[in-house]
């Protein structure tokens, strides 16, 4: 037992050696310019001698290059620098309590503000807390809380801060435009919709894409709504914790298995694009779409129908420039994509970015469909039920953005639990 | 292979524990190593084995010197070491363990193996299944397979450690044959003991020790008084038996019946009485051990009953024994018995009550310093109990024991001491079966011990139990013949 | 000669130059500059008050699960399942807190009967690592990684579940809780003295609890030879139950202040890791309750001090990670090599 437990110990540490060892190793290419840039501008001091400078921070949650929602933050604060005159970033990365005991995201962002910066980006919902109580601590930094909803007046958990700004990007368009390239691509009438955890935020998106995929289903594909079978599956988090979570993997296997044939992920991480290939690698005729980043489609291009992505730079560079001119309000931002072409990066919010895997018919529809919705084209109108039948709107009715934000179930057509 | 020691030195701290030894060793020749424990055969052992390095000196074998770096160094040179603890790995089957060591691929041979562990086997006359676990053997039956396997491995030159302590008669018997034949054959063979008479039967040539010096050598035919004088430097004698006064009945057993996964004994009435001495006798694993441990409260029996001073205890658990002044001393006295790493002030404010929460620092050191006096035990306060030797070992768990019991089990009791350790510990023993009543109950290989210190024996055969025979009436022929099977009509008749 | 102190105290010395050693290979391979990384770690711990509160923040949940830890260990018991406890007890914490928030109970006593449930929380969840070990023969780590997870889903449901704020429910935790059921702060800092005050009250008794008391040196026997200290007339499973159990209320007050003094909240990830980290100070100090209490300070320290690394230098600031690991590492292989030496 002895040697055992020495064993166990020397292999723990073995392992928790790898794991850090593996981090730098992976990020050597950036550190290498920065490094040498660094001694050269100590940031905070030299500050006044430009006057142009504005230097702003970024608080990601998780690594800059995690291939997802951070690294689109990330992108987006290099874009910032690209295109705001003088504009500086700091940032910290994996802003979360299991990578760094004993912090909070405020503690950060008061260190981001010793080193000069005047504005600060909280980019992630576990920060809502500490990005309130940062705001208020110190009213002369400006802070932006992504996806948050804290300064939307007409929302739920109004609260009012002068310097706070909150932008989130209607990705319910991203999501229908899937939705609506997974109904036409469908052979068996089946859409599986990879769930994360369910919370108004991931209800409203699932939602969104069955209704994009319904009207496609009906208006393009020429077919009957009720034949069209719309089913989630909650893992229950934004990612797999294994013992914690379902496995996604499994999840998106027994879709594939009992007939459907295209599957919506709605979670952080890929693995419906990777278990479409591995199924199309069998021989079974499956798709998929990913989530979030704008490269997703890379890992399975033969099968990947296309990703809904944001694109937060254009909004981020109007708020520092206001932060910078003075001219910043406290507001609540719900960004639509730019109409005339929704993958503009200096304009769109959420853009979609087709996949290999999308037929030209399908392509073109698709195509249809976005004009549509730029046209006016509103599916979050009555008559619409929810699941379990009670109405969410009447016939003709619109919803109202707090209707749509704060949806309270799965609408009538969609499998799967609401809560 | 001849085997020289030249100028041989080693330190442990203060000790000097190899001083200025030289010997030599001349092939096909039985080398007895004499010295009372601690006297400084292990230490000069391991360096010729590669366990330890002494500090200067030097080792030839076959005139050539050598550095043995370990032990698996040592065996290339051809010495093998057979240790009194014997050093296996227990969650292995007979075959692997014999296996280990081998130099050669990385997929050993199993078959080829397995075979010539038979063939050696049958050659020693022992029976060791070679798909056993080792930790199912005995003491006995480790040591036969540490021998097979260092002969295996090519060992010229065979040092024995205290080889006789933990096997029966018989086994010693065949042993001693084989190490004859074996000189005979020009293998070189150091055996290291106690026991005089082990010595002077088989040895053709004898160096003593004592306090780490070579005190002198002597070839046959042996003065056994010069030898004793040699190892102690005053002579020594048994003490005789202490008169047999029994009290009132200690432990009762009715109708016992015990199962362990090799054996069963059925059906066992004893009565033990306060004052009395009762030793086990009986091969390695005849049943002795659980009996024992049956007596204990550490193996519950499948039927009967038991009690101890009219209390009936039966499938109780050991600390209601142990409430009840049992104590057991298990055999392996660092693995079962000793806490390594615990300092002797720590095991004996363990063993005693406690007084409160915190414990009194001052006052457990007075206590120590106290039983290492009482009990000659060679070590301080704050020695590791790993740090001392076998001998001391024992003394301290025999310190360890409370005041008063009514019943002490012990395992053997005296396995590797010198003959001075042994009397002493048999003393205290006496006394503790005079002064406080207490009876004992003790299982040894050495039947002299047995008969020597016994009032009444049991003798343990597969299972079979004797009746209580008196230990003034049966010889040690008698009991060898008992323990081998032989002769049991006439006992139960 | 070869067993001294001092010749000891030489070898730890040597190990600890290794393994920065080490790491600055790591960070030259990595083409960063050692020494900047060093100093901006110091800069970023000790370098203002400001910052070195915020090490001692970090310290006191530490300490707490190091002092649990090293009765386990004195024990010999490996109890990985620390994370889950630290978790239970933040939950039992936030659930009596949720219970008494709005009832007129004095702020000062609903905090004081928080902490007890966290200790209680915490307690219950390792006695159920230790009944496994126990009555079901499951070994205390295997037991103690699926009560983890166990522990993580059940913080996770709670969150998104039963007690998800109005609204959406966050990942950013349940609704922060008022501030007059805070642990009171350090004016200027978020530290509160009663939380540190608590972690060195809790490693003081460990330390006596293990070196003076019977219960202390019994708990050793039990860690070092069960068998033997059976004989001793020591219980030897009730021994190794309750020592489950002390850990328990450790890694449960560990949570509490978590959720009491740092967080104010029940969050997804409120045991931080600081169990395994615990694990390896404890490794590292090997297991003697004198020296956790520095070197659990060095550590918070690397954790907070490395957060300069991303912000100023860009490099990764898993480095703390690797210098910690490296140190236990060569601490451990030191030491191996120090025992060769005085045997032979």
């Amino acid at each position: 037992m002895r040697h055992l437990t020495k064993l166990f110990s020397v292999l723990l540490l073995a392992a928790v050696l790898l794991s850090a060892c593996g981090a730098p190793a992976a990020t050597e290419a950036p550190a290498q310019p920065a490094a040498t840039e660094a001694p050269a501008q100590p940031a905070a001091t030299e500050a006044p001698a430009q006057p142009a400078e504005f230097v702003f921070g970024l608080l990601m949650v998780g690594p800059y290059n995690d291939h997802g929602w951070s690294q689109a933050h990330y992108e987006a604060g290099l874009y910032v620098e690209k295109n705001v005159p003088g504009a500086k970033m700091v940032y910290a990365d994996k802003v979360n309590p299991a990578d760094r005991p004993g912090t909070t995201p405020a503690q950060l962002a008061e260190d981001l503000v010793s080193k000069g910066a005047k504005l600060v980006i909280f980019n992630s919902d576990d920060m809502k807390d500490s990005a309130t109580e940062f705001a208020k601590a110190h009213s002369d930094v400006y802070v932006i809380m992504a996806s948050g909803d804290q300064v939307w007046k007409d929302g739920k958990a109004y609260t009012e801060m002068a310097n706070m700004t909150n932008i989130m990007g209607k990705m319910e368009y991203g999501k229908m435009m899937a939705g609506c390239a997974a109904a036409l691509t469908t052979q068996t009438g089946q859409i599986g919709f990879l769930g994360p955890l369910i919370n108004d935020e991931t209800r409203r998106l699932a939602a969104s894409a069955y209704l994009g995929a319904r009207y496609c289903w009906t208006n393009y594909a020429g077919k009957n709504a009720a034949d069209l079978k719309f089913k989630v599956t909650w893992i229950g988090f934004w990612f797999n914790i294994p013992g914690v979570t379902s496995d996604p993997t499994q999840v998106a296997d027994e879709f594939f298995n009992s007939g459907y044939d295209v599957v919506i992920s709605g979670i952080d991480t890929t693995e419906a694009v990777t278990e479409a290939k591995k199924f199309a690698g069998e021989g079974k005729k499956v798709w998929a779409l990913p989530y979030d980043y704008i490269g997703a489609c890379e890992e399975g291009k033969e099968i990947c129908l296309g990703v809904p992505f944001f694109n937060w730079g254009p909004a981020y560079v109007t708020a520092i420039k206001s932060a910078a001119d003075g001219s910043w309000t406290s507001q609540f931002l719900w960004n639509d994509p730019d109409w005339a072409n929704i993958n503009n990066p200096d304009s769109s919010a959420v853009g979609f970015q087709k996949g290999a895997a999308l037929s030209a018919d399908a392509a073109a529809n698709l195509d249809k469909f976005i004009g549509e919705l730029a046209g006016g084209l509103n599916l979050w109108k009555g008559p619409l039920k929810l699941q379990d039948g009670t109405e969410y709107l009447k016939d003709g009715e619109v919803a109202t953005d707090f209707q749509v934000w704060y949806l309270p179930k799965l609408v009538e057509g969609m499998d799967g639990a609401s809560e | 292979m001849q085997v020289e020691l030249r100028h041989i030195h080693k330190h442990f701290g203060a000790v000097h524990a190899s001083n200025d030894i030289n010997l030599t060793i001349p092939a096909g020749s039985i080398q007895g190593i004499l010295g009372e424990n601690g006297a400084g055969k292990s230490t000069l052992m391991k360096a010729l084995s590669g366990f330890i390095f002494a500090d200067s000196g030097e080792i030839l074998l076959d005139g050539k010197p050598v550095h043995i770096a370990s032990p698996a160094d040592a065996i290339n040179h051809g010495v093998g070491m057979l240790h009194q603890d014997p050093l296996d790995f227990p969650p292995m089957k007979v075959i692997d363990n014999f296996i280990l060591g081998r130099n050669g691929g990385l997929f050993p041979d199993r078959r080829t193996a397995a075979k010539e562990f038979k063939e050696l086997a049958v050659q020693f006359d022992f029976s060791i299944d070679p798909d056993a676990y080792v930790d199912m053997l005995t003491v006995g039956e480790r040591q036969q397979l540490e021998i097979l396997r260092l002969l295996w491995l090519g060992a010229r030159a065979l040092i024995l450690d205290e080889p006789t302590t933990g096997i029966s008669l018989p086994q010693k018997e065949k042993l001693f044959a084989t190490l004859k034949k074996l000189a005979a054959q020009g293998m070189t063979i150091i055996f290291v003991s106690h026991k005089l008479e082990d010595v002077e039967f088989l040895c053709n040539r004898v160096a003593v020790l004592r306090q780490g010096q070579l005190v002198g050598e002597m070839l046959p035919p042996f003065n056994v008084d010069k030898l004793v004088e040699m190892m102690f430097g005053k002579v020594v004698s048994f003490g005789g038996r202490y008169p047999l006064t029994p009290g009132a009945s200690t432990l009762h057993l009715e109708h016992i019946s015990l199962e362990d996964v090799r054996l069963q004994i059925r059906d066992v009435t004893l009565d033990v009485r306060a004052g009395e001495v009762i030793g086990l006798a009986g091969m390695e694993g005849s049943g002795q051990a659980t009996f024992l441990q049956a007596c204990a409260g550490l193996v519950r029996p499948v039927a009967g009953k038991l009690s101890i001073k009219g209390a009936d205890v039966t499938g109780q658990t050991h600390h209601v024994f142990k409430h009840k002044g049992v104590a057991y001393l298990p055999a392996a006295r660092l693995e079962q018995g000793l806490v390594p790493g615990l300092s002797l002030t720590e095991h004996f404010v363990l063993a005693e009550e406690t007084h409160g929460i915190f414990i009194n620092r001052d006052q457990a050191i007075r206590l120590a310093q106290d039983r290492i006096k009482t009990f000659n035990i060679k070590g301080t306060p704050v020695s590791t109990v790993e740090s001392l030797s076998g001998g001391n070992q024992q003394r301290a768990l025999l310190a360890l024991l409370r005041t008063p019991l009514s019943l002490i089990l012990l395992e053997h009791p005296t396995r590797g001491l010198d003959i001075e350790s042994t009397m002493y510990i048999w003393s205290k023993l006496k006394e503790r079966c005079a002064q406080d009543g207490a009876a004992i109950i003790f299982i040894s290989a050495d039947l002299d011990e047995v008969l020597q210190y016994s009032d009444r024996v049991l003798v343990f055969f597969t299972g079979k139990v004797s009746s209580p025979l008196d230990a003034e009436k049966v010889t040690v022929e008698q009991l060898g013949q008992l323990i081998g099977g032989k002769g049991w009509e006439a006992i139960h008749a | 000669m070869r067993n001294n102190k001092w010749f000891n105290l030489g070898v730890q010395l040597a190990a600890v130059i290794l393994a920065l050693l080490f790491v600055t290979v790591i960070l030259l391979l990595v083409k960063a500059p050692p020494l900047a990384a060093f100093q901006n770690i110091m800069i970023g711990s000790v370098g203002s008050w400001a910052k070195f509160s915020d090490v001692l923040i970090s310290f006191v949940p530490l300490l707490l699960v190091t002092s649990g830890l090293l009765v386990t260990f004195a024990a010999g018991l490996w109890n990985i399942g620390i994370e889950g406890q630290i978790t239970l007890g933040a939950i039992f914490a936030t659930w009596m807190m949720r219970t008494l928030q709005d009832s007129t109970l004095p702020p000062a006593l609903i905090i004081i009967l928080t902490i007890l449930a966290g200790m209680f929380g915490g307690a219950i969840w390792a006695a159920l690592a230790g009944a496994l070990k126990t009555f079901g023969g499951v070994n205390e780590i295997f037991g103690g990684l699926g009560l983890n997870f166990v522990a993580t889903a059940l913080n996770i449901w709670l969150i998104f579940g039963p007690w998800k704020r109005p609204g959406v429910a966050s990942m950013s935790g349940t609704v922060p809780f008022d501030v007059k059921l805070w642990l009171p702060m350090i004016p200027d800092t978020r530290l509160s003295a009663w939380a540190l005050g608590i972690a060195i009250v809790g490693i003081i008794v460990t330390y006596f609890l293990l070196q003076g008391t019977y219960f202390g040196l019994r708990l050793k026997a039990v860690g070092k030879n069960t068998h033997a200290a059976y004989l001793l007339g020591i219980p030897t499973w009730q021994y190794m139950m309750v020592s489950f159990a002390l850990c328990g209320v450790f890694a449960g007050l560990a949570g509490a202040m978590q959720v009491t003094a740092v967080y104010h909240r029940l969050i997804p990830s409120i045991s931080s890791g600081y169990g395994y980290l615990g694990l390896m100070v404890a490794m590292l100090v090997n297991y003697q309750a004198a020296w956790a209490a520095p070197v659990a300070l060095f550590f918070a320290a690397l954790n907070i001090g490395s957060i300069q690394l991303p912000v100023v230098l860009k490099l990764d600031s898993t480095l703390a990670g690797v210098l910690q690991g490296a140190l236990v590492l060569f601490v451990l292989l030191a030491d191996g090599v120090r025992q060769r030496f005085v045997k032979k």
